[in-house]
């Protein structure tokens, strides 16, 4: 779990893709379930939230 | 026989096999009663019970391929007796036939779609396949995760920018543009399989050819394409079954001249409600190819399906 | 010097045309060997994406070419994020996503299972599995709905011999609580050996020492199976999930020829909605919007696809 952290903290790619995958997942179970609208309308925004973290820091250095 | 841990035992792989063929018997059901349907008459297709055993009979692929018209007594006096066996196919129907149908043209546009699309795809996906394979490419990471990332996309949600773009440019409902748009869909799934089995090509033998005095081109035509033929082979045949298959766009971008198969085929119907077995003649002409080509792809399936991950 | 046609052709280039050839540096080589495809793609998948995004932005109607366009900001966003009907879609495309990828993985990794027994013959039955698959998903569509039929269905007819209930009496694609299960079984059969398939690369890929091992540690079969088959193979089972996940998320050829997205909405896909949308009420504008929370979503899943993947070509 340390470690986790510290390399969210070192910038370091393994542990923010984990982050960014994470919010995405969110995203998409937001958009489907059938419980609570509210999640559904903010599902977007987490997974697009989640989709341009990805893509930014999948360039951060291993 | 030598004893190993890994190696199941013979009753084992009895019970193994009877519960997979059992699967592949329920599996393969519909599409040999795909099969069947398309050589049973008319009242045999809609029986109750379905019938198994049934006599074989043409109607089908004769409705499939024709037009034909419910016949009054006036109409059949005056055409005559029936000229040719599928015309008395369609006599026996109580309808005559007034023309060819559109299945002919639809299946021809399929086949050029197809192979027109396959062969430009290859032209373009080997060339960018073996710069990724061999060169150093500014960005190459991000430019293969874009390339793949085209197919992933949902089909109706491209189809909406393309259906604007290709009417501004008159490219709706034509042969050239359903050949570039199945094209690019393609492109990632070419680029990807072929860069892996371009990867797996020594690159000894190229540097080999150079210092032998063969250009960069040379080298490539010589060397690379003879190594790769198979990878490329099976490539180009998955994506022809894509465009072969392929339905959204096709459905949404074609009415007329350029449609393919799969959007009208299910539009097939009879003179009176749907006409079963000419669908299921249409299904089975339209699939049978396919089916052919899978066999000819079994050692390279797995490869196809996941873009070239997973080699086994 | 041999002669093969290209060597000919390379004899025959004037020796100014093929001195600046030969001079290409591969680094220009690379770049007309990409540039055609990037080209392509960039065409017909990037250049629309953005047109896209900038007609979510506005109101603007195909059928209506010459009404003035006004731009309305978010608005579309927020009515697809806030209307109960287009989430009603997304439910029932959550149903057939779930209940398609436990039914694939459970009946797949079976399969996989025993074909990795390689009992004699298994590479033939394996080929036949793999049929459905390869074929016109809308072409297979449009047939199921005759197996579908009440009365003379073959599905029909089957179900009522083994269970005893009329074949007339239940619809599988008119009636509101079985069309739902009528696509996940139509789709279930189409794309279990997908699933089959990429098991069994797992399952291949796993060394035979491993089990050797395990078995002079004394561990149960049980055990073997739990602690070494399926962490080995879980890898490709992500893979194989994933990629059914995208494609179930954007559905659409074998659902619609199936049942059209009805009874009612009951088996409306989000991309039947879409198309609807887009290409019946032609609410060009409103659809944009609707397509890229559709592609932002796919993007999304995407990338982590390809996380999965590069994890699998590890091994």
């Amino acid at each position: 779990m340390s470690g986790f952290i510290k390399g969210l903290l070192r910038l370091r790619r393994g542990p923010w893709e984990m982050v960014a995958s994470v919010l995405i997942a969110a995203g998409v179970v937001m958009l489907m379930q059938p419980i609570w609208i509210t999640l559904y309308t903010w599902s977007f925004v987490i997974t697009l939230t989640g989709t341009v973290m990805f893509i930014i820091v999948s360039h951060f250095p291993e | 026989m030598s004893f190993s841990v890994t190696e199941a035992s013979g009753r084992t792989k009895w019970i193994a096999g009877i519960l997979v063929v059992g699967y592949a018997l329920i599996t393969i059901a519909p599409l040999v009663w795909i099969i069947a349907t398309g050589f049973k008459s008319g009242p045999d297709s809609i029986a109750y019970p379905p019938k198994v055993v049934f006599e074989p009979s043409l109607e089908g692929y004769v409705n499939l391929f024709t037009d034909r018209t419910r016949a009054t007594e006036d109409m059949l006096e005056e055409a005559g007796p029936p000229e040719t066996w599928y015309d008395q196919i369609a006599r026996d129907q109580g309808t005559i036939i007034t023309g060819p149908s559109r299945y002919g043209e639809r299946f021809l546009n399929s086949v050029i779609i197809g192979f027109g699309s396959t062969a430009l795809c290859m032209l373009l996906g080997t060339a960018a396949a073996y710069a990724f394979s061999r060169f150093r490419v500014p960005l190459k990471d991000d430019l293969m995760f874009f390339i793949l990332s085209t197919r992933m996309m949902p089909p109706i949600a491209v189809a909406i920018p393309i259906f604007l773009m290709f009417r501004q440019l008159g490219l709706n409902d034509t042969h050239l543009g359903m050949i570039l748009l199945y094209t690019a869909v393609n492109l990632s799934l070419s680029v990807w399989l072929l860069k892996g089995f371009i990867d797996e090509i020594p690159v000894e033998y190229e540097e080999a050819a150079l210092i032998d005095g063969y250009t960069r081109f040379q080298a490539f035509y010589k060397v690379v394409l003879p190594q790769a033929a198979t990878g490329i082979a099976s490539t180009a045949i998955f994506c022809l079954i894509f465009a072969w298959n392929e339905y959204a766009f096709a459905v949404l971008l074609t009415s007329g001249t350029a449609q393919t198969a799969p959007p009208f085929i299910p539009t097939i119907i009879g003179t009176s409600g749907k006409d079963w077995p000419a669908v299921a003649a249409g299904a089975t002409l339209f699939l049978v190819p396919v089916m052919v080509f899978t066999i000819l792809l079994r050692k390279h399936l797995l490869r196809g399906i996941t873009f070239g991950a997973v080699r086994k | 010097m041999t002669d093969t046609p290209i060597d000919k052709a390379a004899q025959a280039t004037p020796e100014p045309l093929a001195r600046r050839i030969r001079g290409l540096s591969d680094r220009s080589i690379a770049w007309i060997f990409v540039a055609p495809t990037i080209f392509l793609l960039l065409a017909v998948n990037i250049f629309p994406l953005i047109w896209t995004i900038r007609l979510s932005f506005t109101d603007y109607r195909v059928n209506r070419p010459n009404r003035e366009v006004e731009w309305v900001g978010l608005r579309n966003y927020e009515r697809i994020l806030t209307d109960p009907d287009v989430w009603a879609t997304m439910q029932a495309t959550a149903h057939f996503l779930i209940w398609t990828i436990v039914l694939q993985v459970l009946i797949g990794f079976a399969l996989a299972y025993l074909i990795n027994k390689k009992f004699r013959g298994n590479d033939l039955w394996t080929t036949i599995i793999v049929f459905p698959m390869m074929l016109s998903p809308a072409v297979v569509g449009n047939f199921w709905t005759f197996l579908y039929q009440p009365q003379i269905g073959l599905f029909n007819y089957v179900i009522a011999f083994f269970t005893g209930a009329d074949p007339a009496s239940f619809s599988m694609i008119g009636d509101v609580h079985l069309a739902p299960w009528a696509i996940v079984i139509a789709d279930t059969w189409m794309w279990t050996p997908f699933v089959m398939l990429i098991c069994l690369a797992g399952l291949r890929s796993i060394p035979d020492s491993i089990y050797e091992a395990a078995e002079c540690d004394r561990a149960s079969k049980w055990r073997q199976f739990w602690t070494i088959t399926v962490p080995m193979v879980l890898p490709f089972l992500m893979l194989a999930v994933l990629f059914r996940g995208i494609e179930n998320f954007k559905m659409f050829d074998l659902v619609v020829q199936l049942t059209g997205g009805g009874p009612g909405n009951t088996t409306t896909l989000t991309s039947i909605d879409l198309k609807r949308e887009a290409f019946e009420k032609w609410r060009t504008g409103y659809s944009s919007a609707y397509a890229v929370i559709l592609f932002v979503t796919v993007f999304g899943l995407a990338s982590i696809y390809v996380k999965a993947l590069n994890k699998v070509k590890e091994r």
